[in-house]
């Protein structure tokens, strides 16, 4: 809630009720109509889809949180599996055929949080140093990072990677599937940081006001840099969770979408400048999941079912945007 | 020169069951210069958005042009010849001097198109007519400060203004400057346009005003002819009392022992050249001038905002090179600044985070965790140590009163242990009852043995607080006073010597 | 007044466009013909079309990414309805159902960011998912290809053709006329009428805007109907070209045109921009992808340089200000008294 005091004191703020809420009724609807909604493997199958737009959720979330935005997560997580598919294949081809599957996976990754920070260096270069707004440094950087994907892989998908790359997304413990855990994972480490870091203190800071941050001591640029690297990262490990699940490395995944839907999380999220919560932002991963399972699940069989909830997503925000106006100007009051 | 313009009678107003005006009549004549003349919170700008139609009156009336209104509506105002001149000039910085000039009256005219020939014709005329020069077609975000007060004021003409109020119209202006816009003031009375001129500044009242009024307490507690009047006796008005300063103890500054600071020959190319001054340990240095005369810059360039281009700064005799914010802190140097909304606090987060946001880094425990309760005992301490008023520390600052807010801009450096602190301007804003309990602060805090700077134009505030005054002028100090050697009036004679020097 | 132009964003854009055109005519002489021209004017109508409605948007301090929706709401709704129909006629329904279409979708995103103060930034986010979920749901997610006699032969009604000894023949395709009127009008609108000057305001400072009296909630909701019209209407036109209507037309294409609309000098914080410098930004865009191919580029790297020119194109006021730092004096601070 933009503007509300209220929730200060205690630890669960307005905005974080009303996701719950929106979420249970959600739960309850799809349960009651659709009754495959909440066995065993709709979930499980929820659960390997939602970590990807999580994470890519929470890259987008702590550049909103200085007053920024990050365009490029989806380019650069589709970088990130491109180059580390690349390296794989044709740099070190042995660890693909000698069935080693470990040294693979911590190859990949390694190679992809490479690539994560490059790319957040060079954003938070254009950001932080030259000052470029970062709508106009990430546009143009989202353009460069594809554009490097293309190049390489002449626009071709990156396939042949050895099955051991699937282990990541088929493994499961206690019935929900790894990646599942890995965004949990991800999340609390992201929820720390911001928390209970100086670097997150100064996060917030610096999103709330520049200038006192500035006459603070707090050193902008280098929180900007460190603010866009992570982002980045965050990116990049998203891209592994894609790559293994899709066994493919390409640059096509999810251009169209995946960046609105970001940005949409994080606006029904509450995120804004100085301000954004982790477990909101989980929340609303949930949320948009279960929606789009749900209606998938509901309208099994309608030509077209798979956009209707694209609708309901556009729907919901307006009906946050309202709400949130009214519980706005009640403040004010 | 007697005809009524605009006259207020008995309007009362109140906030919340505050009374911000009590029963004010005031009469503007035509071509006639009223500097409204009030500490912080007096009511004078209260008054100014009654004239101008943004509060409507509790009670009471107002006659513009022999028209009373009960209440006004901004454009009421504006058609009865009212302008405001606000700090922000109301300009848009993307559009063309002329654009801005005529946009208003066009806008009025409900025209749908514009026709630029005669944008131009019209602002062409209305800048020839206060004199003034200004290319048409020049952005206006690329004016300077004074030349987008000239416009706003030719906007004001243009509308055919009869009365134009200037709120704080000389904050941000050189002497020159302010030289400049007094001959437009005075021209504009030749033409039979009346000024109410909004200001603290008393020397500045002393000279432009035909009449002074001045308010206490949301109470009109003077008004008369500007020339039978002096800068004591518009003080007593304004505070309600003797402003005497004897009671105040100073500790005697050991001179023996190693000076903390020691500035040597410091230049910032455009700004200030040669400076050179040393503070002790337990003393406060005030530094006064007016606008353009390096204080601030110089300030700033000892905390690293504006690094200087050369020179020498020896802290506790030690040379040391202040290239950034980081280096000032690494050698405990903290920055008081004026403007604490927008440099000082951070007004959605918490209070408590607005203390430690200095010492973060050490509230860390072995795993450089943030540790939660340290925070709140950080935070509780000074909140308690400096007074700061709130029921919560994790209400946000922006809850805080103006006064209070300044206390936690004060409490957020102390939490760091500054050797040397600058405070920019401390009390800018503050009640007069929160300003005597911070300056007691601060000569406390220098009898702990920290040592102090003050940049600020506040006369009586530099008496109260420091031992030694350095005055500059033009980017170099031109005198040092010793608190035992200089009396306020000498100070303000000293002050005012100083500009008409400079005007000539 | 000399100086002034050759300062401006419009003249280095066009600085931009001339010296690119050199170096691939000196590369490859075949660049310099008239097919050339009409090839880059012919891909630049559509994007053109969006750029001057989103150039409103901008100018007036916002960004929107649903504009392409709209285009695809328009052109492919419009195409479904007729087809419903059995329509056979010309093209001129098309318009107008579509623009009709947009007009509305405009509307209702002008609505919510006006009455329930949204910036438009969020709103184009909620519109544009909830059009393309809408079109593909409720009326059709499969390509079209079927055209209606009466506007079978559009794609190739050219104002001129030349012969070419490199591709042959080569026309100038009548939809640029379209270009020419519709950028004639806006560029009216902004420069000689008060609602165009409102824009300007509102981008310069929304607060004084209201203050001086323009009906800032009024111009806001305008600017959404006009973004809304021409996006059906280049929707309806790139079909036309294309011959074939698809739910997802534009959807991945937004951010180039607002690419577009910042290579040709306008500000994306507001208050700044112009017909003349969003046609030429949209011209530079197409240049550089016909750059590639003429000067042995391969296609796959096109993207990259692209992104490049932008990044370098964004990052050219930041090394002029920092120029400008060193040379003069330093920041001013400011002072009270």
């Amino acid at each position: 809630m933009k503007n509300s005091n209220v929730g200060y004191k205690s630890t669960i703020d307005k905005q974080t009720l009303l996701l719950l809420g929106i979420f249970t009724i959600l739960m309850v609807f799809f349960g009651f109509v659709e009754d495959s909604f909440l066995t065993n493997r709709s979930i499980s199958s929820m659960a390997i889809q939602l970590p990807e737009m999580g994470i890519l959720s929470l890259a987008m979330m702590i550049t909103v949180m200085i007053g920024g935005i990050n365009l490029s997560v989806n380019a650069t997580a589709n970088l990130s599996a491109v180059l580390a598919g690349l390296f794989v294949l044709q740099v070190v081809p042995q660890l693909a055929t000698d069935g080693n599957g470990g040294a693979l996976i911590v190859t990949i990754i390694l190679v992809a949080l490479l690539v994560g920070v490059l790319t957040g260096v060079f954003n938070g270069f254009l950001v932080a140093y030259l000052n470029v707004p970062p709508i106009l440094a990430t546009l143009a950087s989202m353009t460069v990072f594809t554009g490097i994907g293309v190049g390489l892989t002449k626009g071709q998908t990156v396939t042949g990677f050895p099955d051991a790359l699937g282990m990541i997304s088929s493994q499961s413990v206690f019935g929900i599937p790894l990646p599942f855990f890995v965004f949990v994972g991800v999340s609390i480490v992201t929820h720390v940081l911001l928390k209970y870091t100086t670097f997150g203190f100064k996060t917030r800071m610096l999103g709330t006001n520049p200038t006192a941050a500035k006459f603070s001591g707090i050193n902008n640029k280098s929180i900007t840099m460190k603010v866009y690297v992570m982002s980045s990262m965050l990116a990049s490990i998203a891209g592994v969770l894609i790559m293994s699940r899709t066994m493919s490395a390409s640059n096509a995944y999810g251009t169209a979408t995946y960046v609105t839907l970001t940005i949409l999380i994080g606006v029904l999220a509450g995120v804004i400048s100085g301000k954004g919560s982790v477990i909101n932002v989980f929340i609303t991963v949930l949320i948009l999941q279960v929606i789009s399972t749900g209606f998938h699940m509901l309208l099994a069989g309608v030509k077209g079912s798979a956009f209707f909830k694209d609708f309901v997503w556009g729907i919901l925000l307006i009906a946050i945007f309202i709400i949130n106006y009214f519980s706005r100007s009640r403040n004010k009051e | 020169m007697t005809s009524k313009i605009l006259q207020v009678k008995n309007i009362s107003k109140s906030f919340a069951g505050v009374k911000a005006l009590d029963q004010i009549s005031l009469t503007i004549n035509e071509g006639e210069i009223v500097c409204l003349v009030g500490e912080n919170g007096s009511g004078k700008s209260t008054l100014v958005k009654i004239i101008s139609g943004v509060y409507s009156p509790d009670n009471g009336e107002i006659i513009i042009n022999d028209h009373s209104y009960k209440k006004l509506t901004p454009i009421d105002s504006m058609r009865e010849g009212v302008q405001v001149i606000y700090q922000d000039f109301s300009l848009f910085p993307n559009l063309s001097v002329a654009e801005n000039l005529v946009i208003n009256e066009h806008l009025s005219s409900g025209k749908k198109f514009v026709n630029w020939k005669e944008f131009d014709h019209i602002a062409a005329k209305g800048l020839a007519e206060i004199n003034v020069s200004i290319p048409l077609d020049m952005m206006a975000g690329d004016l300077s400060t004074a030349d987008r007060q000239l416009i706003a004021i030719t906007k004001a003409t243009l509308a055919k203004a009869r009365v134009i109020i200037m709120d704080e119209p000389t904050t941000a202006l050189t002497q020159k400057e302010i030289h400049s816009l007094f001959n437009i003031i005075m021209d504009l009375k030749k033409k039979g346009i009346s000024t109410i001129f909004v200001s603290h500044k008393l020397n500045e009242v002393t000279e432009i005003a035909d009449r002074t009024v001045i308010f206490r307490n949301g109470k009109k507690v003077m008004d008369q002819d500007a020339k039978t009047l002096d800068i004591k006796t518009m003080e007593w008005y304004m505070t309600g009392r003797e402003l005497d300063k004897s009671g105040i103890q100073f500790s005697h500054v050991n001179q023996q022992t190693e000076p903390l600071l020691e500035v040597e020959n410091l230049t910032l190319q455009g700004k200030f050249t040669n400076v050179t001054f040393s503070l002790n340990p337990g003393e406060v240095l005030g530094i006064t001038g007016l606008l353009g005369s390096g204080r601030t810059e110089l300030a700033l360039s000892l905390f690293g905002e504006t690094p200087a281009n050369s020179g020498e700064i020896r802290i506790e005799g030690k040379t040391v090179s202040i290239k950034s914010i980081q280096d000032a802190m690494n050698n405990r140097i903290g920055y008081v600044p004026e403007d604490r909304v927008i440099e000082g606090l951070f007004l959605d987060q918490s209070i408590s985070d607005n203390v430690v946001v200095r010492v973060i880094n050490k509230l860390v425990n072995h795993l450089h965790l943030i540790n939660p309760q340290s925070i709140s005992q950080v935070s509780n301490e000074w909140i308690t140590r400096l007074e700061v008023k709130t029921p919560n520390g994790n209400l946000p600052a922006k809850s805080l009163s103006g006064g209070n807010q300044q206390r936690l801009v004060l409490a957020k450096w102390l939490a760091s242990d500054p050797k040397l602190l600058i405070l920019n301007s401390p009390t800018v804003g503050v009640d007069v009852g929160s300003k005597a309990s911070i300056h007691e602060l601060i000569r406390n805090l220098a009898n702990q043995g920290m040592g102090i700077l003050i940049i600020s134009d506040d006369v009586p505030e530099l008496m109260q607080t420091c031992n030694r005054l350095i005055l500059m002028r033009r980017g170099k100090i031109t005198n040092e006073f010793k608190r035992e050697t200089i009396t306020e009036e000498l100070l303000n004679k000293e002050m005012v010597a100083n500009r008409s020097g400079m005007v000539q | 007044m000399l100086k002034k132009t050759i300062k401006s964003n419009e003249f280095i854009t066009f600085s931009i466009i001339v010296l690119l055109s050199l170096i691939i005519g000196i590369i490859n002489p075949a660049f310099f013909s008239l097919a050339t021209v009409f090839d880059v004017l012919r891909a630049s109508i559509v994007p053109s079309i969006m750029a001057f409605g989103l150039l409103l948007v901008i100018i007036a301090g916002g960004v929107d990414i649903s504009f392409v929706a709209f285009a695809a709401l328009g052109a492919y709704g419009t195409h479904m309805l007729l087809l419903h129909y059995g329509y056979q006629g010309g093209i001129l329904l098309y318009y107008i159902i579509a623009c009709a279409i947009g007009l509305l979708a405009g509307s209702l995103s002008g609505f919510i960011i006006t009455r329930f103060d949204v910036p438009m930034f969020d709103v184009s986010l909620a519109t544009f998912t909830l059009w393309y979920g809408f079109i593909r749901f409720f009326i059709g997610s499969a390509k079209n290809f079927q055209i209606p006699e009466g506007a079978v032969g559009y794609y190739a009604k050219f104002i001129t053709t030349v012969k070419d000894p490199f591709v042959g023949e080569a026309g100038l395709h009548i939809s640029v006329i379209y270009v020419l009127v519709i950028g004639v009008l806006i560029h009216i609108l902004l420069k000689y009428t008060t609602l165009g000057r409102g824009i300007y305001a509102i981008g310069g400072n929304k607060d004084v805007a209201i203050r001086s009296g323009f009906n800032v909630r009024r111009i806001i909701l305008i600017i959404y109907m006009i973004l809304g019209v021409l996006s059906a209407f280049a929707g309806v036109t790139q079909s036309f070209l294309s011959r074939h209507f698809e739910p997802t037309l534009f959807m991945t294409q937004n951010l180039d045109v607002i690419a577009a609309v910042i290579l040709g000098g306008a500000s994306i914080n507001g208050g700044r921009g112009s017909v003349l410098g969003t046609f030429l930004g949209v011209v530079l865009m197409q240049l550089i992808n016909r750059a590639m191919v003429l000067t042995g580029i391969t296609v796959e790297w096109q993207e990259l340089v692209i992104g490049l020119v932008l990044t370098i194109f964004i990052s050219l006021p930041a090394m002029r200000d920092r120029i400008n730092k060193k040379t003069r004096h330093p920041v001013e601070i400011p002072d009270e008294i």
